[in-house]
């Protein structure tokens, strides 16, 4: 799901794009540093792989057909930085070319779809790849496909699109279906990919910081169902703070009482995303000292 | 696979072909921002956004109606959230939606629309993106079309046969990925003996003059006035 341009608050996108350009900044140098040269041609060509892979329909019932969206294919082939970069150029590309998405919401869909979409591909993959690697493929697929979506019914909602509760579990229930038929083609292309030339699908590198993937991963799951919950139901939280929080907790939220209770939302999930933000910067400073440590 | 009718408009010629490639993506940013920054309901405004993208349309000898369907591509998904927003109740916001996601996609098609792809993103280098996302993107650019075209001899292949179940479809995807691998490999050993160099030269350097200045200020100015007067 592209967000085309005029769906999404100013705070919103502006958010989302300060997070985006930091990240995709970080993860293209990353990828500079680490890839040759030949291999910028092949991320290109596989990007465009992706997209003629969408015109690929096959039935799923009586009338509907899926196609393959690609994150978690690209994660399994090029690994999560260059599948990344792929998936920032495909967004790039669509958004620019063929008007599907919209530019200032450039940065939503690149964090939905490019980051967060293939870090929910690239962790269940690397987590459970020893336990039971068709598992970890779909798994891999599903995840994927439900994050990307799940941000982006949540950053609709957050922008006051209004989504009535039993649409929002409509839409639901579509984006498991389509996620999990994501998982399943994924794992039969995979196999296909792999009895061609077993090298192309890479088996993630070393079991060693398993419990920070773990960590990561529980991350991701809590903050895609923390923003959805949050993002539906504001007063059901606001409730629940004001029944159970402690005295002190009130007296941060007394000066949101003239605004109302949406923008104290706003405020507050821009505070988090400022955080974030805060955190990249940190990142990408401690990264720069250390890139200057090696190379005196 | 016909070559897209965009690339044909970008290569024209007219006033707004000729400004620097940063000029305007500068100008389409500050006419988004207005766009999505005005009020549901201000239909003057949204009436003068318009007016102004027709006179820039113009001015740049592309065809109004071609290019007012081509970015009416966007209206099915607007459609749907208009409708779900119509029945919350609100219906100028609803209209809002529509009418601003038709406007910014108009306006991103006529900046692809006078600006060939390798020439924004040349402009989008200068302007600190970094290097390996925009040879990445030239590379896909450049490739899209050849593979997409192989993609639909494949369906067209299988659609003569029985047509694609799942099975097959996963061996075409393989096979196209394998196809796309190997195609990949032969791109870079050509672009090596070819002299590549790690980026993409260009025939004319780009500059930014003062025609350019004078353009993005007007832009910048039209799109603001607009966003404050009405």
């Amino acid at each position: 799901m592209h967000i085309p341009d005029g769906f999404l608050s100013p705070p919103v996108w502006g958010v989302f794009d300060a997070v985006a350009v930091p990240a995709v900044g970080l993860v293209a140098r990353r990828a500079q540093l680490q890839m040759e040269d030949r291999k910028i041609p092949l991320l290109g060509v596989m990007g465009a792989f992706v997209f003629a892979a969408q015109m690929i329909n096959f039935p799923v019932g009586p009338g509907t057909s899926g196609h393959l969206v690609g994150g978690a294919l690209l994660t399994i082939a090029l690994g999560p930085a260059a599948a990344s970069i792929v998936m920032t150029a495909i967004l790039a590309i669509q958004a620019l070319v063929f008007q599907d998405g919209g530019i200032l919401a450039l940065g939503a869909n690149i964090f939905n779809m490019a980051i967060a979409g293939v870090l929910a591909a690239y962790l269940p993959y690397r987590l459970w790849a020893n336990l039971s690697r068709p598992f970890a493929i779909f798994a891999a697929g599903v995840l994927s496909v439900m994050t990307s979506a799940c941000l982006a019914l949540a950053e609709l909602t957050i922008s006051g699109v209004p989504m009535p509760r039993r649409v929002l579990w409509m839409s639901m229930g579509l984006f498991l279906i389509s996620a999990v038929m994501e998982g399943a083609i994924t794992l039969a292309a995979v196999r296909a990919i792999e009895r061609l030339n077993p090298a192309w699908a890479r088996s993630p590198k070393g079991a060693g910081s398993r419990v920070v993937a773990a960590m990561a991963m529980g991350a991701v799951v809590l903050a895609v169902v923390g923003i959805l919950v949050a993002s539906t139901n504001p007063d059901g939280i606001q409730q629940l703070a004001a029944a159970h929080a402690p005295a002190w907790m009130h007296a941060p939220l007394a000066d949101y009482q003239v605004h109302g209770i949406e923008s104290a939302w706003l405020r507050r999930a821009a505070a988090g995303v400022a955080g974030l933000a805060l955190i990249y910067g940190v990142c990408i400073m401690t990264g720069k000292l250390i890139g200057k440590q090696r190379n005196a | 696979m016909h070559h897209v009718v965009v690339e044909r408009w970008s290569r024209g010629s007219s006033p707004l072909h000729a400004r620097d490639a940063r000029a305007k993506a500068g100008a389409l940013l500050a006419f988004l921002i207005a766009v999505s920054t005005t009020a549901p309901g201000a239909q003057a405004a949204f009436a003068a956004y318009a007016g102004l993208l027709a006179v820039a349309i113009l001015a740049a000898r592309l065809p109004l109606s071609a290019l007012a369907r081509r970015a009416a591509l966007v209206l099915p998904f607007s459609a749907t959230f208009a409708l779900l927003t119509w029945w919350a109740g609100d219906p100028v916001r609803a209209i809002a939606l529509a009418e601003r996601s038709f406007l910014c996609g108009l306006a991103a098609l006529l900046l692809i629309a006078t600006t060939p792809a390798n020439v924004l993103l040349h402009g989008l280098e200068s302007l600190g993106v970094p290097r390996a996302l925009i040879l990445v993107i030239q590379f896909l650019y450049r490739y899209l079309f050849v593979i997409s075209e192989q993609a639909q001899h494949m369906r067209l292949a299988a659609s003569s046969r029985q047509g694609l179940n799942f099975r097959a479809a996963a061996g075409a995807l393989s096979a196209l990925f394998a196809r796309s691998w190997e195609r990949a490999d032969g791109i870079y050993q050509a672009m090596l003996s070819r002299g590549f160099s790690g980026r993409f030269p260009m025939i004319s350097a780009a500059r930014f003059g003062a025609m350019d200045a004078a353009f993005l200020f007007v832009a910048i100015a039209t799109s603001a006035g607009i966003r404050l007067a009405l």
